[in-house]
């Protein structure tokens, strides 16, 4: 009998321990990825599983929009993610809602500390002195360029930042009108150009970012030093949107209001583009497009560039298990982030950026990160710098770079929206 | 025996229950709570603020909303009249004994089944300024390129024509089943006293077909002011606004902004507008004497 008890607890710790044994603790991780990077990354979780036994991380992917609402339902249900992808200027909006951990122990924790990552990446994670997010890389806008078209123009592609003046020069030698013309010759046709100098955005958002670049170039933030009201000074806000105004309409050498200006220039319509690294895929799938990248030009006074970073945040209301494995997830994939180099992104933390210098195409985003600007990190960044159809910051980028029309109204009508939504 | 008449009587109610409850659980549940929504300040995670009418008075002082409300009715004065003549005129096409008319309804009625988000990406690529197929058939009868959208003035007539596309198909085969409803015999008669094609169509089909004219009217004018799909993946609502809807609005406001309550308020509107509609159908189809 005592024998017969005996195998009996035996058995049911054995049957027991294999349960549990076979029970991996699931670690469920949301990234807006949806591109090429979003195979990128599930190539590092999946590394990540088959080194980490105990753990499954269980990566999601959808487009941004949507992740947050999402995020927001189930987190009011109390189902969040362990581990969620955002911007760093998402970081201060989800922080206000009490939605993440604080994780400035952890990090210090994990060893890290500022003068390993990109400064922008790193000062992106912060809302009110407190750090919410580890930073993952940095995406900017570059120039990218056509060889081809480069050589053909006689142009040797810039080795790193150039000024305003010699970008103006190049992009007015790559405009060629049908009769072989270029926008600073007598009879230039500008309602028959056949190959453009440079494709720029001016139907999205990224209008706005362009001319955002443009204003820090000169020194100036966008909003007031309390980060309640817009608080630039107008003149430099009009010089910028001028110089890029005078790109389509003075000088004729971008495309007006070009739906896809990716797609004119993998066709070769166009011999630039001034885009971010996601495009880096899009670019490396065209066959015969030989090309290559170089800063954006530095117009003004400083180099600046817009730019933003992915950083990785340990939603609130989890339990410790789940906490302290999110936190050697995320410490393991930044210290193994020089493959997430492979999606075009440039990573933040220091020494997982060399490789990228392996990479082809990364020159000129290496070269720009430390001129990272982001837009402010403010709580009501969602409708401040939304990129929806309403936003007054899209409305005021189709108004100047599509219609062409007089700056200053249009910049003080921005300002006013700006500052009522603040207001709200 | 009465008794068990009872039970007998409520069998039907038994095959209805699973209905019922998704329908209260998913839709009238939430519906409900959406009026209580959009009386308060609330960003899906903080505290609901109560504020009344608020939102509502706000809506009606916001130039966007406004915009919104105007570009709807404009976008459904651009389809419904297409739509509904189209359709009907593409019904008695296909009703005629010709040859080919089956291959033709199928061809007709087929975009109907395409997903609208797909509908989107195909009339993205055909209206392309550049690279576009409708621009370079335009371009050979030498009229110069359209920015149709990213153009203001073209952008809605833009997506107008390819909700046309989508969606004739639908209200075709409504008219189908109207005209085939209508006995020969009253065509024969009027043919035998005389009448021309157009008084057989003006004095017999049309008043025959009135119970489903109304409802297509009616249907089409609630999906036209619910459009969403198209203007979404086409345009995002831009040029400068020029093809913002209601229904896009709402979907900007609760799901980019966070604002549930101020979305719920214009949910709230659309569906005091299609209520109105409704209503007015049944109006309609009650003093045809088509409702009993």
């Amino acid at each position: 009998m005592k024998f017969k008890s005996v195998l009996f607890v035996a058995i049911a710790i054995l049957i027991l321990g294999t349960f549990s044994m076979a029970q991996p603790l699931r670690l469920v991780f949301w990234g807006g990825w949806t591109g090429p990077d979003g195979n990128v990354m599930r190539q590092l979780v999946s590394e990540y599983n088959s080194t980490h036994p105990n753990v499954v991380v269980s990566l999601t992917t959808m487009q941004w929009t949507p992740l947050f609402t999402k995020f927001l339902v189930s987190s009011r249900g109390g189902q969040s993610p362990n581990i969620l992808a955002m911007h760093g200027p998402d970081v201060p909006e989800f922080a206000s809602y009490g939605l993440l951990t604080p994780i400035g122990n952890i990090i210090k924790g994990a060893g890290f500390e500022a003068s390993q990552f990109a400064p922008a990446a790193w000062n992106g994670t912060f809302y009110k002195g407190k750090q919410y997010a580890f930073p993952l890389d940095l995406h900017m806008n570059a120039i990218y360029y056509n060889q081809k078209l480069f050589e053909k123009a006689g142009i040797t592609p810039p080795k790193g930042w150039i000024t305003g003046k010699e970008f103006l020069d190049m992009a007015i030698k790559l405009t060629v009108d049908k009769n072989g013309k270029h926008p600073n010759q007598a009879g230039f046709d500008p309602n028959n150009v056949v190959q453009y100098g440079i494709a720029l955005y001016s139907l999205n958002w990224h209008g706005f970012l362009q001319w955002y670049e443009l204003l820090r170039q000169q020194g100036y933030n966008f909003l007031n030093s309390s980060m309640n009201e817009v608080g630039y000074p107008l003149n430099a806000g009009q010089k910028a949107w001028s110089w890029l105004q005078d790109l389509f309409f003075k000088y004729h050498v971008a495309p007006v209001g070009a739906n896809s200006p990716l797609k004119d220039f993998l066709i070769g319509k166009t011999a630039m583009l001034e885009d971010g690294p996601w495009e880096m895929p899009a670019m490396e799938a065209q066959k015969g497009l030989k090309w290559s990248t170089f800063p954006v030009p530095q117009v003004f006074k400083y180099k600046a560039v817009w730019g933003s970073g992915h950083v990785l945040t340990i939603p609130v209301r989890q339990d410790k298990e789940h906490m302290k494995a999110a936190e050697e997830f995320v410490t393991w994939l930044l210290k193994h982030s020089d493959k997430w180099a492979l999606s075009g992104n440039i990573p933040a933390y220091n020494s997982s950026r060399k490789f990228a210098y392996s990479l082809p195409g990364r020159a000129g985003f290496l070269a720009e990160a430390s001129y990272v600007a982001m837009l402010p990190r403010i709580p009501k960044e969602s409708q401040v710098f939304s990129s929806a159809s309403v936003s007054p910051i899209v409305v005021a980028g189709q108004n100047i770079l599509v219609r062409d029309k007089t700056i200053l109204p249009v910049m003080k009508w921005m300002n006013e929206q700006i500052n009522a939504i603040f207001n709200r | 025996m009465n008794g068990k008449k009872r039970s007998y009587r409520m069998v039907p109610y038994l095959f209805l229950l699973p209905y019922l409850f998704a329908f209260i659980t998913f839709r009238f549940g939430p519906s409900i709570a959406g009026f209580f929504v959009s009386l308060t300040r609330w960003n899906i995670v903080g505290q609901a603020k109560f504020v009344g009418f608020r939102n509502f008075i706000d809506l009606f002082q916001d130039p966007n909303f406004i915009k919104s409300l105007i570009n709807t009715l404009y976008f459904m004065l651009l389809t419904v009249p297409a739509l509904v003549i189209g359709g009907l005129m593409i019904a008695m096409l296909v009703d005629q004994p010709l040859r080919g008319r089956t291959a033709t309804r199928t061809f007709v009625f087929m975009p109907y089944v395409i997903m609208s988000t797909v509908v989107g990406v195909i009339w993205l690529w055909i209206f392309d300024a550049q690279y576009g197929i409708l621009n370079y058939y335009i371009g050979l009868l030498g009229i110069r390129p359209i920015a149709w959208l990213s153009n203001v003035n073209w952008a809605m007539p833009a997506v107008a024509i390819a909700t046309i596309w989508w969606t004739i198909g639908f209200n075709m085969i409504l008219f189908l089943a109207g005209l085939q409803d209508i006995p020969n015999e009253l065509k024969e008669a009027a043919r035998i006293d005389g009448a021309s094609s157009w008084q057989t169509f003006w004095n017999i089909t049309l008043p025959l077909l009135r119970p489903t004219t109304i409802i297509v009217v009616m249907l089409t004018l609630i999906n036209t002011f619910q459009v969403f799909a198209q203007v979404y993946v086409m345009t995002g609502g831009g040029p400068e606004m020029a093809t913002l809807t209601v229904v896009q609005y709402m979907y900007v406001q609760s799901f980019q902004y966070y604002r549930l309550g101020y979305g719920s308020a214009i949910s709230y509107i659309v569906f005091v507008f299609l209520v109105g509609l409704i209503l007015l159908e049944r109006g309609l189809l009650k003093k045809s004497g088509d409702l009993d």
